[in-house]
């Protein structure tokens, strides 16, 4: 049994300490006609960097390279597959952001890596291994408009077989985790298990790199017996928001890693490391088998970048007490 | 002859260039709150004639002295901290407010620059509130032990601003909840926040709400007692009709015609259609034609372009229809 402490998706992109890069200040200059879009790709890049760094300083065992070129968690994705137009504003779930709803035009196919790149340039950023991120299939089509499939069972397994296509890129690019934004799975009903399992029957078969199915804002207690024979590495627990989580842990099959968001990634208040601690020992003591991932219940984009800064810190140091006391 | 088909906007204006440099100046310390706060005042004047001049029927003062929807409010309240910058979508971020006390209304909000508004036209200006349960979804709470203890304590707040607003002379009161819309389990406490809020008003009450999944809270977004829904139709390229065939809107509707996220300034054609579409299902009496949202978030140019070509549109409809304004 391992604790290790992990981020669970983007990152604030903007600096804490004056002079660094800003990436948004980039942006408006690129906007405005004032810089070009290679000084704005170098501002990601030396954001990246940072934010990598940041995770590195502060002792994260599995980081994660922040997402800084990311609008949203789906669009980047969506906008490179075949079939997939994007358009109007949508809230994300229930928070104050927003993302552009991808709209299923056509058959949806994947023609060409989308995010390995990227990850690439961040590897070779980090000492460490990263955890790579994509959107979860079956939200990726709850996110989008489909005007081709009308079927969720068709449209959400045709995004596992083209999501299938690109973790396959990125385990290319040398990922070894992969990490699966999946909010919908948290709001899904009994009746919508089939296109559940329909999305990742496809990603999962034959993956090389281990797999985080992560459920921000909520727990999927009702499609978690069809999740459970699929072969996923890990489910990522939103703990704060979906406490029902807990009830999950039992039933986690042998073998597997169970993320345990447990540092809200949606309010400002300090999580106490020992507090965190013990909810790492309740887990524990429930399943002692499993290996533990502790992490932010969600992106912490949702915060602002010193409070993000913060909560790593007490990431880290809640992972450290969890360990002392295991 | 029908009446019907006015037209307004959702409440935001662009802030011209030079109020921007100023607000930055202001900001650093090197322009003075007086210096910012008389061109705040100058650019209300100008906005308010501009909306006149296009032939807008019930008028915003346009909030050029705002920063964010939330953080205005509750910079002014006790009980509130703000934060550092937050990501709302691409390059877009606001400062968001942070509980850290009880939140109590220890001062008039928006009171003089509602009178003040006022004062420059004889149409109509709308008081212009955040609601409660925004108010509470889109702040950090360090504070209160539970959402619906804080949703409470804002609606309080609120319902003292709106009826200074109704004492100053308001006769429509807009209190939007753009964050309604997404959490179906919470619409029973953002109902009874809105009519804490709203007790006592006798004035017009309107509410704005944008970018949600309406499928799933209506039909049961109609239980907010409130007079008008405003709502966003074109980004959702009028969707909700089909809604509304299966389920009759019974409200009043603020009709969304102009997509606020997009450059492109509509043609007054597909305006004209999709408030023909709306025609189909909605009569003429319940209908307020206006941007999908604030419209702020485009250019001065773009924002009065559009707006001159929905004028057009409901201009055109209304002769075409012998609907009267």
């Amino acid at each position: 049994m391992t604790i290790q402490s992990t981020l669970a998706g983007s990152y604030p992109k903007l600096p804490t300490e004056p002079g660094d890069v800003n990436v948004r200040v980039i942006r408006n200059r690129v906007d405005a006609g004032r810089a070009t879009e290679k000084d704005l790709a170098d501002a990601v890049s030396a954001t990246t960097k940072r934010v990598l760094d940041l995770q590195e300083k502060q002792g994260v065992d599995l980081p994660m390279d922040g997402q800084i070129a990311w609008d949203d968690a789906q669009t980047y994705v969506a906008r490179g597959l075949k079939g997939v137009m994007i358009a109007g504003l949508l809230r994300y779930i229930d928070t104050n952001t927003y993302y552009r709803q991808p709209e299923i035009v056509g058959p949806i196919e994947w023609t060409q890596p989308i995010t390995a790149a990227d990850f690439r340039a961040a590897q070779a950023m980090s000492a460490r291994p990263l955890k790579a991120f994509l959107p979860g299939p079956y939200s990726l089509y709850r996110f989008s408009k489909d005007i081709r499939y009308g079927d969720p069972i068709a449209g959400a397994g045709a995004y596992g077989v083209a999501l299938a296509a690109e973790a396959a890129a990125l385990e290319e690019a040398g990922a070894t985790w992969i990490h699966f934004e999946d909010p919908w799975l948290g709001r899904a009903r009994a009746e919508d298990a089939r296109a559940v399992v329909a999305a990742y029957e496809p990603l999962l078969a034959g993956r090389r790199a281990k797999t985080m199915v992560h459920v921000p804002f909520g727990a999927p207690q009702q499609v978690f017996d069809d999740l459970r024979p699929l072969p996923w590495s890990g489910i990522g627990l939103d703990l704060i928001e979906g406490p029902g989580g807990w009830d999950l842990l039992p039933r986690i099959p042998e073998g597997r890693t169970v993320g345990l968001g447990l540092l809200d990634a949606r309010n400002t208040r300090l999580e106490e490391p020992a507090a965190v601690a013990a909810s790492v020992a309740r887990a524990r003591a429930a399943r002692p088998d499993l290996d533990i991932h502790i992490s932010p219940t969600a992106s912490l984009e949702y915060l602002p970048a010193d409070t993000a800064e913060k909560k790593l810190e007490r990431l880290v140091a809640a992972t450290r007490a969890a360990r002392e006391g295991a | 002859m029908p009446r019907g088909l006015w037209t307004t906007t959702v409440g935001s204006f662009p802030k011209p260039p030079r109020l921007e440099k100023v607000r930055q100046q202001a900001a650093r310390g090197e322009a003075t709150p007086e210096a910012l706060h008389a061109m705040e005042r100058e650019e209300t004047v100008k906005l308010i004639q501009r909306q006149d001049e296009i032939g807008l029927d019930i008028l915003v003062d346009g909030e050029l002295y705002r920063g964010d929807m939330t953080t205005y409010f509750a910079e002014r309240t006790p009980g509130f901290a703000i934060s550092k910058p937050v990501r709302s979508y691409g390059n877009r971020y606001y400062r968001k407010p942070v509980a850290v006390g009880p939140i109590r209304r220890k001062e008039p909000w928006t009171v003089a620059w509602w009178k003040f508004a006022q004062e420059q036209t004889k149409k109509p200006i709308k008081g212009m509130l955040t609601g409660p349960y925004t108010m509470m979804d889109w702040s950090f709470n360090e504070h209160y032990p539970s959402r619906a203890a804080m949703t409470m304590d804002l609606a309080a707040a609120v319902n003292e601003e709106a009826l200074a607003l109704q004492e100053a002379g308001a006769t429509h009161i807009q209190i939007d909840e753009p964050a309604i819309s997404v959490r179906p389990d919470e619409l029973s406490l953002a109902v009874k926040a809105f009519a804490r809020a709203t007790e006592g008003l006798k004035a017009k009450t309107i509410t704005h709400i944008c970018y949600g999944d309406f499928h799933v809270i209506y039909p049961a977004l109609l239980d907010l007692p409130v007079d008008q829904i405003d709502l966003e139709l074109a980004n959702s390229r009028y969707d909700l009709l089909d809604r509304f065939r299966e389920h009759r809107f019974t409200k009043e509707i603020g009709y969304g015609v102009l997509d606020v996220h997009s450059h492109r300034i509509e043609t007054k054609e597909e305006i004209k259609e999709g408030i023909l579409r709306g025609l189909e299902v909605l009569k003429p009496e319940q209908i307020y034609v206006d941007p999908d949202c604030g419209l702020k978030t485009r250019t001065p140019d773009e924002a009065f372009a559009k707006l001159e070509a929905m004028v057009a549109a409901v201009r055109e409809v209304r002769e075409e229809k012998g609907i009267t304004g």
